[in-house]
């Protein structure tokens, strides 16, 4: 059996004491969300935090609010809550499917939207869809508040922007504009338990439902530290009428944009293989998606 | 240092101390001696640990007993009536779903709690509940057809 070591736990019953606290800390306090990533690597013994401090009894944490067409997800609400949301689902189907996707229904019942961020897997499930999206993570800490993109969030495995003693408090998804499709497919050796060998998040807008793409959107997982844009292949989007050719053409220009690695996982001409099939499903898809269904579809 | 927690397991009430580095898993075979939950692999891979927690299947292995303050927890021992058992587990008996028994406690709680919500569901709906659930000796196919049976029966 795999034995925690000693550590004390607090449970703060607002924001400003749970900041109070971590400050205090120095570093040597630690968030607890779901648990679902901190305490395997507790149990591995790769982390060693002094105390945890739970933010279940801070109020606002567990909610998804929706306004014109733009989502505010709390950092707390869980991975379920995500793939099981009508809301959700309806405004940004390209979330849902990767909430649906990540673990099992077990973990996804207390993983949470805003431990899958802090804990920067690169092959995480959620900051691909949510990259694409063009969501912002909201930061608090004692006595100073921001918003960051998520994209530049990440700053390399298990690394990103959040300085200890911050919070992350909410993900603020805005509302896609009107003919926007989009699609996530992860490839994983199994459907459930399977952390992505490869995963590629898509989207893009018409500028009117047979026109040209005036943005589009490619994010590439598990082929970098982190999550990347396939920057040359959005380029060749841009200004362009869709079409299988274009999207072909595209889907090999983003082999270049990423630099897999090869592990037990997978080899990396393999992930590169299929950086480029994934591409070129998820772009006609989200073509699909955009030139069919007016005010968003991702 | 200890916390005293409070939570309710199979309907009852307790109200002990544990020290924040103990599982949900160790506290309720140590403390409870509640053995039915059983650990496999103790970082969520296996399910073996599976238990109910506020409605929701979890694995108890990365549960922290002391994060469980104020929960309504399920065990396999509170799944049956009295001595007759669940129709979930009179399923599995019948129909083969069982042969070591190590994963089934965890089997059975991710299926009963699928068909809580969804008392029909359909093949994939069952393999997608019991994805986190791993079995060494059945092939999940006896699974699978013993969840569909339940189902069936539970209808009635
Ligand atoms: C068996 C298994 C399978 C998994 N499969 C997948 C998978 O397929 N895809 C995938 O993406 N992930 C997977 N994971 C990883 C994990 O479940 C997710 O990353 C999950 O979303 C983490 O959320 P949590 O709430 O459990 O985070 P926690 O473990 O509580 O926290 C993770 C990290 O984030 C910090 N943190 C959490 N919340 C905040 C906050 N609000 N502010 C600041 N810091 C915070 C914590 O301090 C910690 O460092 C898997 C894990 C397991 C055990
Ligand atoms: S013991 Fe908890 S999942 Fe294996
Ligand atoms: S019956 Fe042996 S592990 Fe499932």
């Amino acid at each position: 059996m795999l034995l925690l070591p000693k550590f004390d736990y607090e449970e703060p019953k607002s924001l400003p004491e749970a900041l109070a606290m971590l400050s205090e800390l120095r570093g040597k306090g630690r968030v607890i969300a779901g648990g679902t990533d901190l305490i395997v690597n507790m149990k591995k013994g790769t982390v060693k935090p002094a105390c945890l401090v739970s933010l279940k009894k801070v109020d606002g944490l567990r909610e998804i609010v929706g306004e014109n067409g733009a989502l505010a997800i709390g950092s707390h609400v869980t991975v379920s809550q995500i793939a099981e949301s009508d809301q959700v689902a309806s405004a940004f189907p390209v979330l849902a499917r990767s909430a649906s996707g990540l673990g099992s229904p077990l973990i996804r019942n207390r993983a949470t939207i805003g431990g899958n961020i802090v804990t920067a897997r690169p092959a995480a499930d959620l900051p691909p869809a949510l990259i694409a999206l063009g969501a912002q993570v909201e930061l608090r800490g004692n006595g100073k508040d921001r918003k960051v993109p998520l994209d530049g969030f990440f700053t390399g495995p298990g690394s990103s922007v959040i300085e200890p003693g911050e919070v992350l408090t909410e993900i603020i998804v805005p509302a896609a504009p009107p003919f926007t499709g989009g699609d996530y497919i992860k490839l994983g050796h199994r459907a459930a338990l399977e952390i992505a060998i490869v995963a590629v998040a898509s989207r893009l807008t018409l500028d009117k439902p047979d026109g040209v793409i005036v943005d589009a959107r490619i994010v590439l997982s598990s082929v970098a530290p982190t999550a990347v844009h396939a920057v040359s292949a959005e380029k060749a989007l841009m200004g362009q009428r869709p079409s299988e050719e274009l999207f072909a053409g595209a889907a090999s220009l983003a082999v270049a944009d990423c630099s897999p690695i090869t592990d037990i996982r997978g080899g990396a001409e393999y992930r590169r293989d299929m950086v480029n099939t994934l591409v070129k499903r998820t772009l006609l898809k989200a073509y699909h998606d955009a030139a069919g269904v007016k005010g968003g579809g991702a | 240092m200890k916390k005293l927690i409070t939570f309710r397991v199979n309907d009852r009430e307790y109200e002990i101390a544990v020290a924040p580095n103990r599982t949900l898993t160790q506290v309720l075979r140590e403390d409870l001696n509640l053995l039915g939950t059983k650990e496999g692999c103790g970082v969520g891979d296996c399910g073996a640990c599976t238990v109910i927690v506020d409605g929701k299947p979890v694995n108890s292995c990365l549960v922290l007993a002391v994060q469980a303050d104020g929960s309504d927890i399920t065990t396999i021992e509170g799944v049956a009536r009295g001595d007759s058992l669940h129709t979930v587990q009179q399923t599995f008996v019948e129909m083969g779903a069982i042969q070591c028994g190590f994963c089934t406690p965890g089997m059975v709680l991710s299926a009963t709690s699928l068909l809580d919500k969804n008392p029909r569901p359909t093949e994939r709906e069952v393999r997608e509940a019991i994805s986190g659930n791993l079995c060494r000796c059945t092939g999940y196919q006896k699974i699978v057809e013993a969840v569909q049976e339940a189902s069936r029966r539970m209808k009635k």
